[in-house]
Parts: C-alpha cells; structure tokens; sequence
C-alpha cells in the first residue's frame, strides 16, 4: 500500500520540476546557513565554516541530484528524454525516417491482416459457449477409402440412444424449398434442424424463440427461424415474430431471427424442424437405413475427453454393423470419427493460410534487416555524436537505450501504419478464406490482434534496434581519434551489414521459389483439359413446386414438365441446344461435396471375399447433354429420347470406368447392377472423361443414365450461338412463362464456374507473388544500399588504386564481385531453406514437385541477375571518381 | 545504488523517526545533528544522504512537512512525525530490537549457548 502511494507520488513529481527545485535549494541553502552559523559560533573563519558545512553535506548538487531521483522517477524520466531526443533526431532525417516507417508498415501490416484471418478462421473459439465440446461425427468406410458418409435416421437414432459419452445428437441438413409470392417463386436454402439443434450449439436469438421439443413432432404447428442475413434482407421487420410464410403448401409461422454468428456447417436462409421437411418425414427416410442424409453433431457430455468418447463411439458402431450385417459388410470397414467441430470447419483453410502467415513472416524479416542496415548507415555518420555523449559520461547501456527507444519509436509508428493498412485489405482477405471455411466472417481486427501487431512492432523494433545499437564502437577514444567522415568502418561491422544482406537474400529467395512453384502449379491447373467445352454454356438450376404434384403421379408429371421446359428452351432464339442434368460441372455444390461412392456389380463376374467394392458416381443427364457440354463420344452411342421409362435401362459410362473396368474388353452391352441384380442397366457408349468435380480431382468411374429413367433433378445446361450472359434474360422469361411458380437461379456461365474452381489456387498465388516481389524489391535495394555504402567509404582507396594504374573495369569488377558473392553465399543457403518451406507448400501444389528443378533454376537465373543488375548502378559511380580530386581531399 | 546503503537507509528511516518522536517537529539540519549527537564520535552522518531518505518517509506518509521559522529566526522546513508514522516507528523498533538479539545470541560467546 505504502509502496503505491509513493509510486504515484513519484509519478506527480515529474510535473512542476520548477517549484519543486525552488524549494529543494532553499531547503538545501536554509541548512547550510544553520550549519554555518554553529561553524562561525565554534569559532571557525567564514571560509572554513562554509567550506566545512559543505563538505558535511556531501556537495550541493549530488544531494540534490540524489534527491531529485527520489523525487521522480529516474527511468521514466530518462524515457520521456530519450523519447523526445529520439522524435527530434528522427525529424531531422525525414527521408530515412520514411523510409523504414514505410517499410515496416508493409511488413507488419501484411502480418497483421494475415494474422487476424489465422486468428479469427484457426484460433478463436467457436462463437459458442464450451463450442471446444461439439464434435462431427463422421460415418467411414475405411477399406474403400470414404471418409465422410452422411447418416440414415436409423443410424441416428442408433447412436443416440445407445451411446455413453454425448450431452444430446443433433442432425443437421440442408434443402432448397420453395417461398411462393403471388406471381413468383423463390428458393430458399433452409437448413433441417432436430429441435434441440440449437440449443446444443447454445445458439441463442435476437428476437423471438428458436425451436423447443415437440417442435418436430409430426402433428406440431409448422414454425421457422429466419437468418439474420435473411432478416435483414427481408426489410428487418422488428415484429416479424408471427408472421407467417407460404411454403411445401403450407403455412409456417416465424417463431424467431437467429443472431448475426457465423451459421455452421453452413449458411442457410431458413431454419425449419425436421418434420417441415417433405423428404425427411416421409416413412421411406424414416425407415430406410441405407437413405444416408444427415450431418450429425454431437455436444459431449461435460469433462469426457475426445478420446473417451471416440471409444464409446466405437463400441456402438461395431453394435451397429453386428445387428445390420446386409447394411456395412466386412470389406468396407465400417467406422466411425468424431472430430472437432472447430478443426472439421477450419481443415480446408489450414495449410493455405499458415503458408501465407510463414511468408509474411518472412517479409517482415526482410523488412526488419532492412531497416537494421539503414540504421548501420546511419549510426556511421553519427559516431561521433555517440563518442562525445560517451565521453561526457554516458554509460554504454544508456546510449544503447537511447537507440533502442529511437527505433522503438519507428517500429510503433510503423506498426500504426501497418495497422491502416489492414483495414482496408480485410475484407479482401474475407472473402478470399470464406471459399475455404464459414468462419471466414469471424475475420476481424479484435484486441488480440492488436496485441498482435503491437508485440510484433516491439519484437521488430528491438530485433533491428538491437544489432546496429551493440555494434556501436566499444571504444570512445578511437571513435573520437578518427578523422571526419572518412573512418573505415570496423570489420564486424562490416561483416554484420553483409550478413543482414545475406539473410534478405536467403530468405527472398524461398519466398521466390515459393511463389514460382505456385505460378508453375497453377499454369498446369489451368491448362488442364476440363473433357468438355465451357465456352457459351449457361447453367440454370430449376426448382418447381413439387408440391403441385401428387407424390403417385409425381416423376410421370415432373417428366412431362422437363419436356415442356427442353422443348420451349431449345425453341428461344439464339439457343444452340440445351440439357437437363443433375450436377453441373464444377459448380460450387459439385466442388464441395464431390463425386458419389455408390456401389455396383457387373454381370457375370463374383466378387471374392476381401475384395474391395466397386464404386462410381452417377449422373443423371437428358439426351443431349453431352453434345451441349460438348464431352465427346467415344464408343457406341450417346442417350437418346427412346430411352424412356418403357425402354431397357441404359447407360453411358466415362473412358476411365471403361478402362478400369474393362480395360481391353468392350464395355458396350455389358450390363451393371446397383440393387444386388434385380435390375440391370445395360452400357450402350463410352464418353471422354470430364473434370466435373474439380480440375485438381483425378477423375474416378462415372456413370450417366437418362433422365427419363433416373428423374428430373432440376439442372438447365443451354448452350448459345451468342454471348450466353446477353441470353439470360430471355430463358428467364421463356421458363416463366411456361410456370411462374419454377424458382430460377444458380444462374451462371460454365466458364466462369471453370473460373471460379481455380479462385482459391489462384488467390493464393497471386498472394504469395506479391510477398515475393516485395521481398525481391526490398532485398534487391538492400544489395544496392550496401554497395553504394561500400562505394562512398571507399572512395580515397579506390582513388589510390587507379592513381596507382589499376584500371577502371577491374575496379568495377572487385566492386560487382564483392556484391555478388554475398547474393551467391545467400541464394546457396536459401535453397536449403527453400527445400524446407516448398514441403510445406506440398499439400497446394497441383502436379508439380516442391523441389521443381525447373522452378528452382529459373528462380536463381532471375535472382542473380538481379543481384548483379543491383551491383552494377553502385559500381557504376566509381567510373566517376577522379583519383587526383580524390587524393587532394583532406 | 549498493545493498550497504539500503541497509544503511532503512537504519536512517528508524533514527529519523525515533529522533521526531522524542524531539517533536524539527528541521533537516536539527535532525543530523541529533542524531550525531545521540550516536555520539560513533556515528558520522553525511548530511546529504538525509534528504532524499526525508523525502522517501514523506512520501510513504511516516512524516509530514511544512516551512516554518527555526529558534534564530530562520527560515525552514520542519518536519513532524504522522500517525502512521509512530505505528511504524514501533513496528520498526520492535523488528531491530529482535534483530539485534538475535545477532546477540550468535556472537556470544560459545559456552552460553549450551
């Protein structure tokens, strides 16, 4: 207590140093006179009695001296001066003072934007209460290598009941229904909920109530929770609460609007019980436990450990594979994973982002060694400065401390412009992690990221600050000794400034090699031969009101309308041709959830036992789709209008089913099975494989049945004769005109999809060539800065030299030489470290080695030209030195 | 500043304190005097090093100053002990009084501690 109140008077004494002062002398000057007067009373002369008072006391000024450092406080006090000292000596250089304010701002507002997007996509906690306790559950077939089989109802009813370890099982899916207007339909994305769903994820909301048990029984009120993204661009009405919606039908009643949290596994527009859902509460899904659906999540019981309930997880999936043998045969290997919440929502992002994040780091380094050769360069000049404080009885450790508040100084300042850069670069970096991960929204700057750059300005600040500060001379009287301005540096110094350079060097380099390999990675994805012709290609996603439909007449009339939306479509001008299908290639859904794992059986042929199971994907596709999409056929013949419902069941497979299948036998005519041999689809030809998953996917079986005898699923491919965009409007109506209650949208061109699957390889690429290009720019002037440095010192040496007859160029050349065996020495150590950073790229390259060869040459050649070209501009102004001017100087 | 002259501080403090609690207010000067005097040829106070250890007390609130006029007419700053500053002072004094002894029994000679 005591302690504090002396710290806070002290704190006071730094202020009204006057008064305070006046007082102390008089105090001082009302002693002495006592003192004296006694001397003078003892018999003492005036002299002696003054000097002997005096000398009692101990001086006038050490007491004085030493009471003032009572007074205040003696290490603030020193800051407060070296900081204005600093601020003054930092204005009068505002051209160096810029200079690495600018530089460090680059470095450390890349760091801080990076920073806040690891922070806010891989660190910070689920905006949810104990969010560290819900986990995903993921159903697994180990032998056949699926890792993430979504769940039937029975499944999930299975694993909540029979479990030991878990607080409540939530499932979780996604459907597109449909909100009808009067003369329009919209499609909204509405997530399925259990109705204790949020209450697990302890999800509260901004108005109303989310749902409550019995919110799902089949017979309950139909009710929805909205969005707030929804909410709000609905109008935000603040008494939507009881409104109602048309929907499936049916009226549903608002009952709540979440708050604006980020919605996991995904964004929806709506939130509805599991009985509002059609197909979830029909008795098919209910009862089928091959209908796998559902994500479920799971909130483990509070203190259980991951581990514990893994192995609990465990125990009720073997049960379940026991009881169900015809269900999870031997050879799929049945498994079940839970994972994280967090760490299943963030995987994707993982590595893109820590790659970033290193790189940054990296330039910051850069930036930092940098600014510690600007500052050697300027402490030479201000050597003597440094000796006379020295000599007037600074300590070493206070001069250190002045620099190092001086650079503290920069490095703030820096790190407060770094700080505004960010803002402005962060929505950016939002949309470019929200293809990776919905917590791409939680990407904000927040007080641990101010920490953030605040700690790394200071590391910064002392890391450069520190170096130039302890290499300062350690003797005063040879810095005093020495002549003006053309003192040789010291050797270490001289060793310290070309080891800086060498860092720079070193380090850009990896960071050159690491951009290279991205840019030659991405070159190859985007010359990959997609197997088809995205040109003039529009996809439009059709939802018509199913509900219109008696479910027994259902397919036939669904049929007749796919007909009527074919025949109307391919009757528009400027419409070259058009398809129903059931994924369009490389759109978002296809790219995210990837190709289907269905198992099949040929005819004629046994499976062994321990055999593991054929798989393919299957595509649904009216008869033209391939001509629209231009996939070409290969073999026997495309889908055609006869293969309707009446027909023998059909298919077409891709070149790689055929060849993995077949291999030199001729897959026409071969027949394959989905349902253990009660129906038989016969192969009638064989297509070219198509990217349609994703250009960086290899391509696995495909099948392609027709339409009519695999349904209509909503996917319009309508290939133009014009610029598609320019057609949009005109198919818009023409669907519309035909039903005004088919929902419209996913409208958009093939070749952007095609643009958009490359978007995240290419962000990062043109990212990580930025920070490359920066480090090149930085390191590459550091080169230039050491040599003209080195140049201007030795000037009277190089004077001599050609005074002595060394020529021109061989002067010129002992200069380039100098400054290339530093770029050499750090471009030897960068591949080293270049072999480390590009594993680390491994997981982002497409078809390209991290230790490239190619790469790696072409990086060096450009390198050290770059270097060299560096060298020479310095070297260059030796040419102007004339030796007699030279040698007169002085 | 070395560890001898933190002791020698602290020891200051206590004498400075028990010197304004039997002498009542007193000024700088009157109080090295006293305890020279008190000390007796043992004790050389450098004056100086008083000032700053005043300042330390008032600031820790053991004493209190105000200017005044001394017995010739002087003018100075007199110095008072607090509250506070008695509490301490008896605080200390038992402390150094515990101390002392216990220094006592160590030097003595070896045949009364058995």
């Amino acid at each position: 207590m005591r302690e504090i109140r002396a710290w806070f008077l002290r704190l006071g004494g730094l202020f009204h140093k006057e008064r305070r002062d006046a007082e102390l002398a008089a105090e001082i000057e009302s002693h002495l006179q006592m003192h004296i007067e006694d001397n003078l009373r003892s018999g003492m002369s005036p002299e002696e009695a003054r000097r002997h008072a005096v000398i009692k006391l101990g001086g006038i000024e050490s007491t004085k001296e030493d009471y003032r450092d009572r007074r205040g406080l003696p290490l603030l006090e020193t800051l407060m001066q070296d900081l204005r000292f600093g601020f003054r000596s930092l204005r009068k250089n505002p051209g160096f003072s810029a200079m690495v304010i600018v530089t460090l701002a680059l470095g450390i507002g890349v760091n801080t934007a990076i920073f806040s997007a690891v922070y806010g996509v891989l660190l910070r906690p689920l905006p949810y209460q104990d969010g560290g306790r819900l986990v995903v559950l993921h159903q697994q077939a180990t032998q056949a290598h699926v890792s993430n089989v979504l769940f039937s109802a029975p499944e999930i009813a299975d694993y909540r009941e029979n479990n030991h370890t878990l607080d409540a099982v939530v499932e979780y899916h996604s459907m597109d229904f449909l909100l009808l207007g009067n003369d329009s339909a919209e499609r909204v994305k509405s997530g399925v909920v259990s109705a204790n769903f949020f209450d697990v994820l302890r999800v509260r909301p901004l108005l109303g109530r989310t749902f409550v048990a019995g919110d799902d029984s089949p017979n309950a009120d139909a009710v929805i929770v909205l969005s707030y993204n929804y909410w709000r661009r609905q109008g935000g009405d603040p008494n939507i609460v009881g409104k109602v919606f048309h929907m499936n039908d049916r009226t549903h009643t608002v009952i709540g609007v979440l708050a604006p949290i980020p919605q996991y596994p995904e964004e929806n527009d709506i939130y509805v019980p599991i009985s509002a859902c059609p197909a979830r509460s029909s008795a098919k899904v209910i009862g089928d436990r091959s209908m796998h659906m559902m994500t479920v999540f799971a909130r483990m019981k509070s203190g259980v450990p991951l581990t514990t309930a893994q192995a609990d997880l465990n125990t009720v999936a073997s049960q379940i594979a026991q009881h169900n043998p015809e269900f999870y045969s031997k050879e799929d290997g049945y498994a079940l994973a839970a994972a994280p919440l967090k760490q299943d929502l963030t995987r994707r992002a993982q590595s893109t982002l820590l790659v970033l994040l290193g790189a940054a780091g990296f330039v910051l380094l850069i930036a930092c060694a940098n600014v510690a050769n600007l500052l050697l360069a300027r402490l030479l000049r201000r050597e003597r400065e440094l000796a006379v404080r020295g000599a007037l009885g600074a300590s070493r450790s206070r001069l250190v401390r002045q620099l190092l508040t001086e650079t503290t100084v920069l490095s703030l300042t820096g790190g407060a412009l770094g700080l505004a850069l960010t803002y402005p670069t962060l929505a950016l970096l939002v949309r470019f992690a929200a293809r990776f991960t919905t917590r791409a929204n939680e990407v904000r700057v927040d007080p641990v990221v101010l920490l953030f750059t605040l700690s790394v300005s200071l590391a910064s600040g002392m890391l450069f600050g520190f170096l130039p500060a302890l290499s300062s001379s350690r003797q005063v009287s040879d810095a005093l000794k020495q002549g003006s301005g053309q003192s040789t540096t010291s050797m270490g110094r001289q060793r310290l400034r070309a080891g800086l350079v060498l860092v720079q060097v070193a380090v850009s380099f990896i960071l050159l090699i690491g951009a290279g390999l991205m840019i030659g990675s991405f070159i190859k994805l985007a010359n990959v031969d997609p197997g088809f012709s995205p040109d003039r290609v529009l996809t439009l996603n059709l939802s018509p009101n199913y509900n219109r439909y008696r479910t027994d007449q259902q397919p036939k009339q669904m049929l007749a309308l796919a007909d009527n939306v074919l025949r109307s479509i391919r009757n528009t001008p400027g419409v070259d041709s058009a398809a129903l299908t059931s994924t369009f290639p490389m759109s978002e859904q296809a790219m995210a959830l990837g190709p289907d794992h269905l198992k099949f059986q040929i005819e004629g042929r046994t499976v062994s036992k321990g055999e593991l199971p054929s798989l393919t994907d299957e595509t649904v596709v009216s008869p033209g789709y391939f001509e629209t999409i231009r996939q070409p056929l290969l073999r026997g013949r495309t889908l055609t209008e006869r293969d309707d419902a009446e027909a023998v069941l059909v298919g077409v497979i891709n070149q790689t089913m055929a060849r993995d299948r077949w291999a030199a036998e001729d897959p026409i005519g071969r027949r394959v099975s989905f349902d253990q041999g009660k129906t038989w689809i016969t192969i009638v030809g064989v297509v070219g494989d198509a990217k349609e998953y994703g250009l960086d996917r290899p391509i696995g079986d495909e099948l392609y049945i027709p339409v009519k005898q695999g349904g209509f699923r909503g996917g319009l491919v309508v290939r133009t004769a014009v610029d598609p965009v320019g057609m949009i409007g005109l198919i818009r109506k023409t669907l519309h005109d035909l039903d005004s209650q088919i929902a419209v949208d996913q409208v958009e061109t093939l070749e952007h999809l095609r643009t958009e699957s490359m978007a995240s390889p290419r962000l990062t690429t043109i990212l990580l060539s930025i920070l490359a290009a920066l480090a090149l720019v930085i390191s590459v002037s550091g080169i230039a800065g050491i040599m003209a440095l080195s140049v201007s010192q030795r000037t009277r040496e190089l004077g001599i030299r050609m005074a002595l007859g060394q020529s021109r160029e061989s002067v010129i050349y002992m200069i380039v030489q100098q400054g290339l065996v530093i770029a050499v020495a750090g471009t030897v150590v960068g591949l080293v470290g270049a072999g480390v950073f590009g594993r680390l790229l491994a997981s982002l390259l497409y078809a390209t080695s991290p230790t490239d060869g190619f790469t790696f040459l072409a990086v060096s050649l450009l390198f050290v030209g770059a270097a060299a070209a560096s060298c020479f501009m310095p070297a260059h102004r030796v040419t102007l030195i004339d030796p007699f001017v030279t040698l007169r100087q002085e | 500043m070395s560890e001898k002259s933190e002791v020698w501080q602290g020891t200051l403090a206590l004498m400075v304190l028990k010197t304004l609690e039997t002498m009542g207010p007193l000024h700088g000067y009157g109080i090295a005097r006293r305890i020279e005097q008190t000390s007796g040829d043992l004790l050389s106070v450098n004056y100086g090093t008083l000032y700053p250890s005043l300042l330390r007390l008032e600031q820790e609130g053991y004493i209190a100053s105000e200017w005044g006029v001394s017995d010739n007419n002087r003018k100075a700053k007199f110095y008072r002990l607090t509250r506070a500053g008695r509490k301490q002072l008896g605080k200390e004094a038992r402390e150094w009084g515990q101390t002392t002894e216990i220094l006592a029994r160590f030097l003595a000679p070896e045949e009364k501690l058995l």
